[in-house]
């Protein structure tokens, strides 16, 4: 392997990147258009529930209850009701999530202490949002009675009844339990996968379309060399990219850092590498653009997205889904940043991620070299 | 004029249907989309992994534990044993949450004093924290009423009341009825929303990519010196994608079908024609990007940058009521929000024109003003 | 067309790309049925011209008509009447001979009964009729060329631009391709060829040299040489070559020295006195000139004079 030659092909290749303005714009523009979603706009996190309240009894009692719903931060009460027909409608139209019915003998029930109902009407197609409603809901009324009971207790001259068993429940890395700090740090893999699968991917179907491989092919340029040549190229892009990232997710969306910076510049280099690599195996693969893009979106996007745990949780996955998981880098590169952001955890945690990402980006820049050469011969 | 755009179509096909890989390209990757939206999207949370500290090792604690069991959505993992492996599991991220009761626990529920369990939860993914964190409270907070019903009833056979005096508790029982989705599967949520993405994500990236691709290898040069009128071209270049867009929407949607076995409550015809009114807006925009575009590689990048926002703000997995204020009235501008709303409502609710016509409209106006612009754009010169 | 208009007539155009001036007030006529050699080193504007007469750019100022059409108002009407090949292949390469053919027709708006009477023609005029069912991306260059020629020409276009047709094409497919020219003009095409071959430029009725945005000679072949008239041009076949050039450079009155093949192409304002002249110089050099002898003027010789004193008239 020869330096200079080496030195050469990624000073070309960096000059492609630096002269196509428009695409370096856009490549880094990607991350920041990302975080500044997930940071602001994007969030899992459920309040103010559109509400309706259909109150058939109309008694101080069922005024009492609305009340409880009225005072808690995640429902926002749009307006009474008098009729089911009103409640569907709403629901159908997606104006609201929620119809609480409180049934015409409410407050009879509930003097004469017998199990009193409340009816919830739930729109459940959005399964996620409405679980958590649920929940809250469920919160809401169970504070409600239990306050009742003592209250019941107190007027017959008994103590005041205390709750014999208190959940407390306290939350460990992200107490305030916002969606931005688990999903910033995962947006950094994913965006890595992006400029792998969009900008590398490219890069030899490319020259093979613009004829300008033959060039290259007729010097004495080594297939490892062009490899690593036009990695490390984007090796560069893909830092900025990283860079960008923590800076705005620190400093702007002051998402936690616990952990050891080298740790994760190391483990970044580590994947960003990896990823990479497979980039130009496409590339090396594909004979268009149009289809190595494909395969890139495909093969490193799609799961890096999806099957690394970024946002959706591997654990509820189907086994089989749950396997395919194990090939994913990103899988682990998630893992590690979760660990380092909010946890700061270091190698004594995670030293098995650290070691598959090496083995996956070893194995994968063999590959992309050997197909290569195999393509040259 | 139509044989010119016969021409131009006739061709398209031709190019994209020689190669048997280009072929596969077209149709398998929405599948594997499908395939690995439908099982990886998924906000549900059904065995939380708990780990159990039991620092009383009593008849009562066992009580609580086999209520978490028997909720059926926990699975126990580990028992540690003290404060320095409860660390390490939640690094580890080996539980979800670790749920410690306290030495003591019977002997405080027997003496009737108030008593707590200690919830640590791992809050690194704040969904599954909160749903877990609203599991455990209920389960706790039943287990509780459950001891306080106890020990009422002990209290009234201590006291051998002599007045038939029926002795009640005043109680609220929640009775939810959850509509469209009753066993509130995210999966019948979501795998409608995936078949937005699919076929935006085609037709917008094919075409763009089509039209660049001219450029770059110079044919476009050549066309744009014939007789053929810039719309010819341009829907010659559209039309082939946008029937590629809905066979893949059928292929998608009968294999969701099967595969997922997502409800689909309300008309094929009109999801078919709100598919045709949305592929307006998603040729459009593909036209717009080809012509602001030099390279492939730039188109991609454009694409990509137009695409992620779009999708991401559509409420596909986010929904919009989260987002700020501002951000909503910002989610009014993006059509795949309005497509987003119309699959949903006629998969899941079997929503029929009389609720769904706001949406129609506003995605036709779109379609209209981009197709607009972007012929506007479109010429048949080089500068 | 009316019938008596000139195929392509050019006022004072101008094509600027910020402020770089690609094409500077170039006047141009060419007849109808005419060969039209555009001849100049790349870079000169020959290709931007030709796309402004095609409607692919838009002149910044001046103007031009194409078969009596301005190509500033009417630029779709010229497009029925031109045909066009560019110096880039730019055919589909993964379509076949025939199915790139049967697009063009169809573009064209050839009608339908005359179709497979011009596909044959194309077919048999680029002598690919063996392989019109192969996949164009495996023609050969002078193949492919042809080919070219031949998707442009299926609507029988009284005007062809062709913008260096020949690039990268080997001298026998260049040969074939120029006789392709011929035929075409005899049977009343008019052809606007650029190029930078300057044997190519001797096959042109009349030419128009190109340099840096302007148009700086104009003429058969015949009057551009004649243009030399004054200039007297020798051949030289010298023992030292780069000598040799060293020491005619000393010797005033002597212009425009050149290597030509294996010898020099000298210009001399005066042939009496510059002959034994540059014997005796050189042989005092101690070189040997075994041939000195006055010869006509080659089309590079023009070229590389009148580049010369355009550059002069410049500087």
């Amino acid at each position: 392997m020869s330096v200079r030659r080496l030195m050469a092909v990624t000073k070309k290749e960096l000059l492609h990147i630096v002269r196509d303005v428009r695409s370096l714009a856009l490549a880094l523009a990607l991350p920041l258009v990302m975080l500044l979603l997930f940071g602001y706009a994007l969030t899992l996190d459920v309040d103010r529930i559109p509400t309706y309240v259909y109150d058939q009894d109309h008694t101080p009692e069922s005024r009492e209850l609305i009340d409880q719903f009225r005072g808690s931060r995640y429902f926002q009460l749009r307006e009474a009701i008098n009729n089911y027909k009103t409640a569907e409608r709403g629901i159908d139209k997606s104006a609201i999530l929620l119809s609480i019915v409180v049934p015409r003998y409410y407050s009879r029930h509930l003097l004469s202490g017998d199990e009193a109902d409340v009816q919830l009407l739930v729109d459940g197609s959005d399964s996620n949002t409405a679980s958590i409603a649920l929940g809250y809901a469920d919160a809401v009324i169970e504070s409600y009675s239990a306050q009742l009971r003592s209250n019941a207790q107190v007027r017959r001259g008994g103590q005041p009844m205390r709750v014999p068993v208190d959940p407390r429940i306290r939350v460990w890395y992200n107490s305030d339990l916002k969606s931005k700090n688990f999903i910033v740090p995962g947006l950094i893999a994913v965006t890595m996968m992006i400029i792998a699968s969009m900008l590398s991917s490219l890069t030899i179907a490319r020259e093979w379309e613009n004829g300008t491989m033959e060039q290259l092919l007729s010097t004495p340029v080594r297939p490892g060399e062009l490899v690593l040549g036009k990695l490390l190229a984007y090796f560069a892009l893909g830092l900025a990219d990283m860079a960008i990232s923590i800076i705005v997710g620190v400093f702007i969306f002051q998402v936690p850092f616990r952990g050891n910076a080298g740790f994760l510049l190391f483990t970044s280099c580590l994947f960003l590498f990896g990823a990479l690599s497979w980039g130009i195996f496409l590339s090396a693969t594909a004979r268009t653009q149009l289809m190595a893009f494909q395969m890139g979106m495909l093969s490193s996007f799609l799961p890096g997205y999806l099957l690394s745990g970024f946002i959706y949780s591997i654990h509820n996955m189907p086994r089989i889904i749950q396997i395919v998981s194990y090939i994913v880098p990103a899988r682990y590169f998630v893992t590690i940043l979760n660990g380092v952001f909010l946890k700061g955890v270091g190698y004594r945690i995670l030293w098995l991620e650290v070691l598959m990402l090496a083995i996956y980006a070893g194995l994968v820049f063999w590959g992309a070299s050997r197909k290569m050469r195999l393509k040259v011969a | 004029m139509r044989e010119r755009l016969l021409c131009i179509i006739r061709k398209e096909f031709r190019q994209a249907l020689r190669e048997p890989r280009m072929r596969s390209m077209l149709f398998i990757p929405p599948l594997v989309q499908l395939f690995v939206f439908g099982f990886a999207v998924n906000l549900d949370v059904d065995h939380a992994t708990l780990a159990w500290m039991d620092g009383d090792r009593s008849y009562q604690s066992r009580e609580l534990l086999a209520a978490f069991q028997g909720s059926g959505r926990f699975e126990v993992v580990a028992e540690p044993a003290n404060d320095r492996e409860v660390q390490q599991l939640l690094d580890a991220s080996r539980a979800d949450l670790v749920v410690r009761v306290l030495p003591g626990f019977e002997r405080d529920l027997a003496r009737g004093r108030s008593t707590s369990v200690q919830v640590l939860i791992n809050g690194t993914n704040s969904n599954t924290a909160s749903i877990v964190s609203s599991y455990a409270s209920s389960i706790i907070t039943d287990f509780a009423s459950q001891v306080m019903q106890e020990r009422n009833r002990e209290l009234l056979s201590a006291r051998q009341v002599a007045a038939p005096v029926s002795f009640h508790v005043p109680q609220l029982k929640l009775q939810s009825r959850v509509w469209f989705n009753p066993d509130l599967l995210s999966r019948n949520y979501f795998v409608p929303g995936i078949v937005v993405n699919i076929i935006m994500l085609i037709t917008l990236m094919l075409t763009a990519m089509a039209i660049v691709r001219e450029k770059e290898i110079g044919t476009m040069e050549q066309l744009m010196v014939t007789p053929i009128r810039p719309i010819e071209l341009m829907l010659g270049k559209t039309l082939p994608f946008a029937l590629v867009g809905l066979v893949d929407t059928v292929l998608v949607i009968i294999a969701a079908l099967l595969l997922f076995h997502v409800p689909f409550r309300g008309s094929v015809l009109l999801l078919f024609f709100c598919a045709v009114l949305f592929l307006m807006t998603s040729l459009g925009a593909g036209i717009f990007i080809s012509t602001i575009s030099q390279t492939q590689q730039q188109a991609m990048m454009t694409t990509f940058l137009f695409f992620q926002p779009c999708f991401l703000l559509s409420g596909f997995a986010f929904p919009v009521r989260n987002m700020p204020d501002s951000v909503q009235y910002l989610t009014y501008l993006d059509p795949v929000r309005y497509f987003m709303e119309i699959v949903r409502g006629v998969f899941l609710k079997g929503s029929g024109v009389s609720v769904l016509w706001p949406q129609m409209l506003a995605l036709a106006i779109f379609g209209v003003v981009i197709l607009t612009l972007s012929s506007l754009r479109f010429r048949k010169r080089l500068d | 067309m009316p019938p008596d208009s000139n195929a392509v007539e050019i006022r004072d155009l101008v094509k600027t790309f910020g402020t770089f001036v690609a094409v500077d007030h170039v006047n141009l006529e060419v007849r109808r049925g005419e060969i039209f050699g555009f001849l100049g080193p790349n870079g000169a504007g020959k290709s931007t011209t030709i796309r402004m007469l095609c409607g692919l750019l838009k002149p910044t100022s001046g103007s031009a008509t194409v078969g009596g059409l301005d190509i500033a108002t009417q630029s779709e009407a010229v497009k029925h009447n031109i045909g066009y090949m560019s110096q880039r292949f730019s055919l589909y390469d993964d379509l076949s001979v025939e199915e790139n053919i049967d697009f063009f027709s169809g573009i064209y708006n050839v009608p339908r009964a005359r179709r497979a009477e011009r596909k044959d023609y194309v077919l048999r005029m680029a002598g690919i009729e063996e392989r019109r069912s192969s996949l164009t991306a495996l023609l050969s260059g002078g193949w492919k060329q042809r080919l070219a020629l031949g998707c442009a020409i299926l609507h029988e276009p009284p005007i062809l631009f062709l913008d260096e047709p020949t690039s990268g094409v080997d001298p026998i497919a260049r040969r074939t391709f120029w006789d392709l020219i011929y035929q075409l003009s005899a049977s009343g095409h008019t052809v606007f060829v650029s190029t930078h071959y300057m044997d190519e430029a001797e096959y042109c009725h009349r030419l128009a040299l190109m340099y840096r945005g302007k148009v700086i000679a104009l003429g058969t072949p015949a009057e551009l040489k004649n243009s030399l008239a004054s200039h007297n041009l020798f051949h030289l076949e010298v023992s030292d070559l780069l000598g040799a050039m060293n020491t005619l450079e000393k010797i005033p009155g002597l212009s425009e020295i050149a290597v030509f093949g294996g010898g020099l192409h000298v210009t001399a304002a005066d042939a009496t006195r510059a002959v034994p002249e540059m014997r005796s110089t050189l042989e005092r050099a101690g070189i040997s000139v075994p041939i000195l002898e006055p010869i006509q003027p080659s089309m590079e010789d023009v070229f590389v004079a009148m580049i010369e004193d355009e550059e002069r008239k410049i500087a």
